[in-house]
């Protein structure tokens, strides 16, 4: 049986500044990992990604992107992330860098690491929750994380 | 489980603590166990000012704690020396007490002599490959398989790579002419990050030593058990210096005693 098989990069794209998280778009950040990609392997690179290089899956409030591509060409792709430094949108800079978090065969694997992530993260909140309010929605969160459903909401 | 540790983050000024927080708490985030903020100390004329390290007690009353595991992260005190001249690695060669507080000590040579000296005598635990400018002299092979005898480290740092492309271009060259040289032996790579978004995630880093020539498991020793040899190293230049070592033997005593002049035997002994 002959399939296309692809790897799937889930990174987390850190901000300098929180508030800028609510700017990044689909097309910004496929055009940025392009730049790079071009900037650090030349056409070469170029053309070997753009084979089914894909932004599959954007969450603007926790900053999660899944990048698709390859299963050939998975390095050239991750070794060119580390060296994006900004997003551009609408000719205003954001400072940024990515964090690759796990590299999967298949989305599901992808999504069942992000839970797991999620819940941690919320864990880590939970220390720093100052009111009994916020303790208790954060707690609800934790318990909801499940593959069932989606992935669990931050507070 | 590798613990991931990144021995470079750049101390510029000792009133700037916030920054040195901010960096701190991104090492955190991203996974790092253990970091080292590096003093670096360059000779004006002939003086060589080495500061007292940084308190670390005083950054933080409870270190931030690692992502992914329960345990607060580490923080240790390096000292970097560059040295362009010969008359500069006196205090490097004996333990002298400006070295002493520091946890990592390492030295970042110019000129090819000195590469040979660091190699073999001084009393160091990493070298710094200059990855700013195209390097002057090419590695020798005597002087680097010295090095990795005594259990000293080559440190490469990727952040000027991130910051500028001509620094990528020497960063890639340098590391690649040393690679052919050591085989991937003995190579940590750390950032030297002096802003919190120049730090990037330990497997970036990791893919990051594939272009420059490592193997995958080179790639993440580098980062991981080379790292933890290189603070064990610092560890005994720090509390070692020298060694007894005592061997059973039935005439020991009466041996040692033919060979001193009789002026200078031992008392003791019923004569």
């Amino acid at each position: 049986m002959v399939r296309f098989k692809s790897r799937y990069l889930l990174c987390e794209i850190v901000f300098e500044n929180p508030l800028s998280r609510q700017c990044i778009e689909e097309k910004n950040i496929y055009k940025t990992v392009k730049d790079a990609i071009v900037r650090a392997h030349g056409d070469f690179g170029f053309g070997c990604c753009s084979l089914s290089l894909a932004v599959k899956y954007l969450n603007a409030y926790t900053g999660i992107i899944l990048l698709r591509c390859r299963k050939d060409f998975y390095r050239v792709l991750w070794s060119a992330l580390p060296f994006i430094t900004f997003l551009e949108n609408k000719n205003q800079k954001y400072p940024c860098f990515f964090n690759t978090l796990h590299v999967g065969g298949t989305i599901r694997t992808c999504q069942k690491f992000l839970i797991q992530y999620n819940r941690k993260q919320l864990l880590l909140l939970l220390k720093d929750c100052k009111t009994k309010g916020e303790r208790e929605s954060v707690e609800r969160s934790v318990l909801s994380c499940s593959l069932k459903e989606l992935e669990g909401d931050r507070s | 489980m590798a613990l991931f540790a990144d021995l470079n983050i750049v101390n510029t000024s000792d009133t700037d603590r916030k920054r040195l927080q901010s960096l701190i708490e991104n090492a955190a985030h991203l996974g790092y166990s253990t970091v080292a903020i590096n003093h670096v100390a360059e000779f004006q004329g002939k003086k060589l000012e080495i500061a007292k390290p940084i308190a670390v007690t005083e950054l933080y009353p409870s270190p931030p704690i690692v992502q992914g595991k329960s345990k607060p992260i580490k923080i240790l005190t390096r000292l970097t020396v560059i040295v362009s001249d010969a008359a500069h690695c006196n205090d490097l060669r004996i333990t002298s007490p400006h070295t002493r507080s520091y946890d990592i000590v390492a030295v970042l040579p110019k000129t090819e002599k000195l590469f040979h000296v660091a190699c073999m005598t001084l009393d160091i635990d990493l070298i710094c490959i200059n990855v700013i400018e195209k390097q002057p002299f090419h590695f020798r092979r005597p002087s680097v398989n010295g090095a990795i005898e005594r259990g000293i480290y080559f440190e490469l740092a990727y952040s000027p790579a991130i910051k500028d492309s001509t620094m990528r271009r020497y960063t890639i060259s340098n590391a690649l002419s040393l690679m052919q040289i050591c085989k991937g032996k003995n190579i940590i790579m750390s950032s030297a990050a002096e802003r919190p978004l120049e730090l990037r995630g330990p497997y970036d880093i990791a893919n990051l030593g594939l272009l420059f020539g490592l193997t995958e498991g080179d790639a993440k020793a580098a980062l991981s058990t080379n790292c933890r040899a290189a603070l064990l190293h610092g560890e005994t230049r720090k509390t070692a210096l020298g060694v007894i070592y005592t061997v059973k033997k039935a005439s020991a005593t009466e041996e040692k005693d033919e060979g001193t002049p009789l002026s200078k035997r031992a008392k003791t002994k019923s004569d």
